[in-house]
């Protein structure tokens, strides 16, 4: 059996979560923290993934990465391609899991007492001490069950994938493609096996979850 | 010193408020809602007013005029926060050492030591704050404002976490705690008690607003105002005709009785006859004319008055009696006139349970006359 798929798969969704982490914890603590002009179009954007159809976003984003797209061509100067790249797949796999990495981080974040923040303030600390020291320690449980549900959520990506990096067998053939590829092909023993995989490994993830959320700080 | 006079906006509310205080420890005290604390945060720094300055001694926090708005990080104040906002996933000594930081290890740690030693906290140093009781938060979150060695130290409501029993013990310690450390101090409370425990000096604040900044003693005996009388619990806060005015003593009409009360300390209070007045009199100084001694004389006992006991509370140590002159007209509290408070022991000697009906009488000293607003 070609286990192709699930390395990619891997490789594809840890790059996307670390990406995804980068850019969504700044993002959660700005909604949080922060009353800024636009705040609430930002809100609305970071929601926006979550409610179009995959497909839709997926051809949006294909316009703009494409070799025809602004993006697109921009990178094809500096010799680099992304559209039908596992790149592509990962900012895929990216743009449809950071929704839920933002709303559980910034919920995280307003549960933390701003008083605290503020004492943190007078005893002298600046404001990227105030949040390595005060903010993340005490949201750190939403900002991993966030980054476990857009992990999830990653491994799963199917549509926007497939729109932007299509279904090329050992190049950008995540797992979830894999096995609609196996089913379309009536190998049901694969199909079985992958599925068996993505269950195993979802499972390991949520029990060692349920862990570390036992742990009290 | 501190010196203060703001101005901001919010939504719903207004606050302009001007005072200073060269005194060790100042009270802001008022209502709830009055803008106490949202003064400590500007002088904090966690808010900024929209003009105005701040300054502590020769240090400018904040001047709109001349663009000085100094971060909460750089004013080197302590702030201990309403409910004590201590980290919960800090222990005891690392809450401490939190202001520490930029300081070698061996000093933050001996530094937190010794201020856990000295508020009596040593031995808890692991203990993390949702572990300690309500006095040892307290002085964790004293002990994490003192240990930066602020130049001020700001309490908000420090004691109103604090179930009533426990408080006044608190209370007690927490004054302790200032006068040994020799802090200047601005504490905001909504409790006189606490503010007169605490301060040498009370900021009377209302709607964001303040009314009457004065030394503790002073604001007691000389509220400027029926609002601020009102606000400091004043009893007996009656309103009379002016008779008669001079720099001495102002004669009041009420009740079908004329008053007699000593001016104001300044004498220059003259309010025109016919003028209705507020003034006070304080119920534990009103006489009461033992019916086993010779007549009142009337040098000793001026503003005599007949009535009756109508009604009465036991306050533990002493008795509130309410009294009501005989003189037709209704009582001007509700079903009494005034309400006078008695030493148990006077209560019992005399026989008030029994002998309801009594002569009074009142210094001219003790009938505190406000001015009409």
């Amino acid at each position: 059996m070609d286990l192709f798929p699930i390395w990619l798969s891997l490789q594809v969704s840890v790059t996307a979560t670390a990406l995804t982490l980068l850019a969504g914890v700044p993002v959660a603590w700005l909604l949080a923290r922060r009353r800024f002009p636009g705040r609430d179009l930002l809100e609305a954007l970071v929601v926006l993934p979550l409610i179009l159809p995959p497909t839709v976003l997926g051809y949006y984003l294909l316009l703009v990465i494409g070799s025809q797209g602004p993006v697109g061509r921009a990178l094809a100067v500096a010799g680099f391609e992304l559209a039908f790249t596992w790149r592509a797949a990962v900012l895929a796999a990216a743009v449809g899991s950071i929704a839920l990495l933002i709303k559980s981080a910034q919920a995280g974040f307003e549960t933390v007492d701003p008083r605290l923040e503020q004492a943190a303030r007078t005893l002298g600390r600046s404001e990227w001490s105030v949040f390595w020291s005060v903010t993340l320690p005490l949201a750190w449980r939403s900002v991993l069950a966030g980054t476990v549900l857009a992990f999830c959520r990653a491994v799963g990506e199917f549509g926007i994938t497939l729109m932007v990096a299509g279904n090329i067998p050992g190049r950008t053939q995540t797992l979830p493609l894999a096995i609609y590829d196996r089913v379309q092909a009536n190998a049901m023993g694969e199909a079985n096996a992958l599925a068996l995989i993505a269950v195993g490994g979802v499972a390991v993830l949520l029990f060692g979850l349920s862990r570390m959320a036992r742990l009290k700080y | 010193m501190v010196s203060l006079s703001i101005a901001k906006r919010l939504p719903g509310f207004a606050l302009d408020v001007c005072w200073e205080s060269g005194d060790q420890v100042v009270a802001l005290f008022g209502p709830n809602g009055a803008g106490k604390t949202l003064t400590l945060q500007c002088l904090a720094g966690l808010l900024r007013p929209d003009r105005g300055r701040i300054a502590l001694g020769d240090r400018v926090f904040f001047d709109s005029a001349a663009g000085v708005d100094l971060p909460p990080q750089d004013r080197r104040l302590g702030y201990v926060f309403q409910g004590y906002a201590l980290f919960p996933h800090l222990t005891v000594e690392e809450n401490v050492a939190f202001g520490l930081k930029g300081r070698p290890r061996d000093e933050r740690r001996e530094r937190a030591r010794m201020v856990l030693e000295r508020l009596g906290l040593a031995g808890l140093e692991a203990r993390f704050p949702r572990e300690l009781s309500g006095g040892q938060q307290q002085r964790v979150a004293l002990g994490r404002a003192l240990a930066v060695d602020p130049d001020l130290l700001l309490l908000d409501e420090p004691l109103s976490a604090v179930d009533a029993p426990l408080r006044r013990q608190l209370r007690e310690e927490l004054g302790r705690i200032i006068r040994e450390w020799g802090k200047a101090t601005v504490l905001v409370t909504h409790d006189l008690a606490e503010a007169y425990q605490l301060a040498d000096r009370i900021v009377v604040y209302e709607s964001g607003r303040v009314l009457q900044a004065a030394p503790k003693s002073e604001l007691l005996w000389q509220p400027t105002s029926e609002r601020v009388a009102r606000l400091i619990g004043v009893r007996n806060l009656l309103r009379g005709a002016v008779l008669k005015s001079t720099p001495e003593v102002i004669q009041l009409r009420w009740r079908e009785q004329t008053l007699e009360a000593v001016n104001s300390p300044s004498r220059l209070f003259l309010p025109p006859p016919g003028a209705a007045l507020p003034f006070f009199i304080r119920p534990e100084y009103v006489r009461l004319i033992r019916k086993d001694r010779p007549g009142p004389d009337a040098r000793h006992h001026m503003n005599l008055m007949d009535g009756e006991i109508v009604g009465e509370a036991d306050q533990g140590t002493t008795w509130t009696l309410f009294f009501r002159l005989s003189t037709p007209g209704a009582p001007s509290q509700e079903t009494y006139d005034l309400e006078i408070e008695v030493p148990k022991l006077v209560y019992e000697i005399l026989e008030m349970a029994r002998d309801r009906r009594w002569q009074i009488s009142i210094h001219r000293g003790s009938i505190q006359v406000l001015p009409s607003e």
